[in-house]
């Protein structure tokens, strides 16, 4: 017998899951994911490499910018380029503002509606309209930094090979010191409330990031250091799904806001560490479903960090400066975190124009891993609670991956 | 008002834009219930008044969902590039078995997907936005008007014309840069151009009279080869000189 759930609420992108019973016990789960192929390489190929960031980032609106960073480091690496520190301050705090938006998006909008009981976040503002308000207020201060670094809330063609097309004026640079300071407090009320979550999902062994916070030059891991994707992780189609699995060592892995934090707490703001640390005994548990309040405490560290950056760069005083790109030969990979994990750009070019391409994105590196948890959830569920209540844990269960579906459709035979 | 949001294959920015209204989301839920919208609610309607479908028809199952949006729907619109030109994803020129091939290196198709198109090639719809992603306010501006029964206005100006408006340097003639701004449709308040940079056609080709085999000039004339330019031209909207 197959219990097939219905697509996937409030996640982005379309995808739904199979529950495969035998001699009435789960023997698998499959998580299909039906949003169709975009194609995003094939697209690529050929391409001026100096136009290839902008349409990259199309691969999905949430964390557009992301994709635009990994592009671009993926280029500046292949030719040579060096971008002064200023630059790579100024794309840091667009990251911080996609984290910021996208960690609010998926906390206040998508998961509280389960907390309270309630079917999407414009019902819950019925109740707890303050809350819901607090959210919408980070995720636009999150979104007025994507439109100051990336040029729109979505999809902005900005961050460009070796700089900017616009470079931020002074007086930005203090609003957004001044913002983040006022907007932090909300976002020590959100690591409260979602400290409340409970234990679902399973419990997660192997956790993946890059090895700077945001962008890194390789991978870590909890069992190694510095290491290259295709050095460790293996792709493979499925006939169910039109994202692929990746397994690290022949074993699923999770990365994201977890991930992240149990591998770089060092890094973490102070506030955000102290917060980390009265909640760490939780996280190392590992449990999927704590993804949730490692976002929370990723909000506290973001608003400190953004307004870090803007400090540093008031402080010492800065002037547009683009680094000169020439078209030439080369390989390079982009390693970022987007908000929901690991993303990693990989090109090779050949005078100037890209000659392979391969990505792989957070929720392609997660596949393997949702599915553990899904078949953990339906495990202990199956025969122990309604239909009903399993298929709503599964959906719960999900949405703590906060998968992004539409990324994950583009792959290029590696 | 009943309203409905549908997602087709798409990057999510058409749905999550919708959403970017912020606190003017809740003028839009002064006249409308949102009755699904699988990005932000867990509950299905049944009819609706106004529809949305964002994305390209990329498989069997987008085909299926935009028949029942267009079917439950009285008022349909092709929200975004996606759903009215078939955006990036439709421009890649490969026969569909190829392209299935090169990403998932077996020649089946068990997912069934299509090639992408966009969903005007499908259906009728009563109104198409453009824009990848669509300007938010034009949305707003939209709804409202149809809940108030007046049919929403089109703009039909280039995105040339809110670089003069907004007297922003033209990157075109100053910096000779690739801009498709004088024969792109504006809306977008030249949000590109802003950051200096060239317009890359996002929101389509502006309908009516205007002369791209003249931008191919202009663009070969700056030293951009023909491949270069069509390829410029089709991305998002599959055009041509
Ligand atoms: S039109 Fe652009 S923003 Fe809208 S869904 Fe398509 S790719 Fe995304
Ligand atoms: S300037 Fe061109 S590419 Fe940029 S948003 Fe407007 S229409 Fe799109």
């Amino acid at each position: 017998m197959i219990i097939e759930t219905r697509e996937f609420t409030r996640v982005e992108g379309n995808g739904k899951a199979e529950i495969v019973i035998e001699e009435n016990e789960v023997k698998d789960v499959r998580v299909k994911i039906v949003e169709g192929p975009r194609f995003f390489e094939l697209l690529t190929l050929g391409r001026d490499f100096w136009d290839v960031p902008d349409l990259e980032a199309r691969i999905c609106a949430i964390c557009y910018l992301s994709h635009s960073v990994a592009s671009v480091l993926a280029i500046e690496r292949a030719l040579g380029v060096e971008v002064p520190e200023k630059t790579e301050l100024l794309r840091e705090l667009g990251l911080i503002g996609e984290l910021i938006e996208s960690h609010s998006l998926h906390l206040y909008l998508l998961v509280a509606p389960d907390l309270f009981g309630y079917p999407d976040a414009i019902r819950l503002a019925t109740k707890h309209g303050e809350l819901v308000k607090e959210g919408i207020a980070l995720k636009a201060f999150g979104n007025r930094i994507r439109d100051l670094i990336g040029g729109r809330e979505i999809h902005g063609i900005n961050v460009k090979p070796g700089g900017f097309g616009r470079w931020p004026g002074w007086e930005e640079l203090e609003a957004i010191e001044r913002e983040a300071k006022a907007l932090l407090t909300v976002a020590k009320r959100a690591v409260r409330l979602f400290s409340g979550i409970g234990e679902y999902g399973g419990k997660a062994e192997l956790f993946v990031a890059t090895d700077g916070y945001l962008t890194g030059d390789s991978l870590i891991s909890n069992v190694e250091r510095n290491f290259h994707y295709f050095e460790r992780i293996e792709e493979r189609p499925l006939v169910y799904s039109f994202a692929k699995q990746s397994l690290y060592s022949g074993k699923p892995f999770l990365v994201g806001s977890l991930a992240r934090l149990l591998l770089k707490a060092e890094s973490l703001t102070p506030t955000a560490k102290r917060l980390f640390e009265e909640n760490r005994e939780r996280l190392e548990a590992g449990w999927v479903s704590y993804n949730n309040l490692a976002q929370a405490i990723e909000l506290v560290y973001a608003l400190e960090r953004a307004g870090e950056i803007a400090k540093t760069l008031l402080d010492k005083g800065f002037e547009p400066e683009n680094v000169p790109v020439e078209a030439g030969d080369g390989e390079g990979i982009g390693y970022v975190e987007a908000p929901r994990g690991v993303l990693v750009h990989h090109y090779r070019i050949a005078g100037g124009k890209i000659e392979y391409s391969n990505i792989i994105t957070p929720t392609a590196f997660n596949h393997a891993m949702m599915e553990g948890a899904l078949l953990w959830e339906a495990r202990n569920l199956y025969g122990n609670a309604p239909e009903d209540e399993l298929l709503r844990r599964l959906e719960e269960t999900v949405r703590a991956f906060d998968p992004c579906i539409s990324c994950s459709v583009h792959f290029v035979r590696g | 008002m009943k309203l409905g949001v549908f997602e087709l294959t798409d990057c999510g920015g058409c749905a999550l834009n919708f959403l970017f209204l912020y606190e003017r989301l809740f003028d839009v839920l002064e006249f409308y219930e949102i009755e699904e919208f699988h990005m932000a609610t867990s509950l299905e309607g049944k009819h609706f008044d106004v529809g949305l479908v964002t994305g390209t028809v990329s498989s069997h199952r987008d085909l299926e969902v935009l028949r029942e949006a267009r079917n439950r729907s009285d008022y349909l619109i092709a929200l975004g590039t996606c759903a009215t030109h078939g955006c990036l994803q439709a421009s890649v020129e490969l026969p569909l078995k190829e392209k299935l091939k090169a990403v998932y290196g077996d020649e089946g198709n068990p997912m069934r997907a299509l090639d992408p198109k966009p969903v005007v090639e499908y259906v009728t719809v009563d109104l198409a936005i453009p824009g990848c992603p669509y300007d938010k306010n034009e949305l707003f501006q939209a709804l409202i008007d149809i809940a108030k029964g007046i049919e929403p206005v089109r703009p039909d100006y280039p995105v040339c014309l809110e670089c003069k408006l907004n007297e922003y340097e033209c990157v075109l003639v100053k910096k000779g840069l690739p801009c498709l701004g004088p024969i792109t449709l504006g809306g977008c308040n030249a949000a590109c151009p802003r950051s200096g940079l060239g317009c890359i056609g996002c929101r389509g080709p502006l309908p009516g009279e205007v002369n791209p085999a003249g931008e191919f000039e202009v663009l070969k004339g700056l030293g951009y080869d023909e491949e270069y330019i069509m390829r410029k031209f089709k991305t998002f909207a599959r055009w041509g000189p």
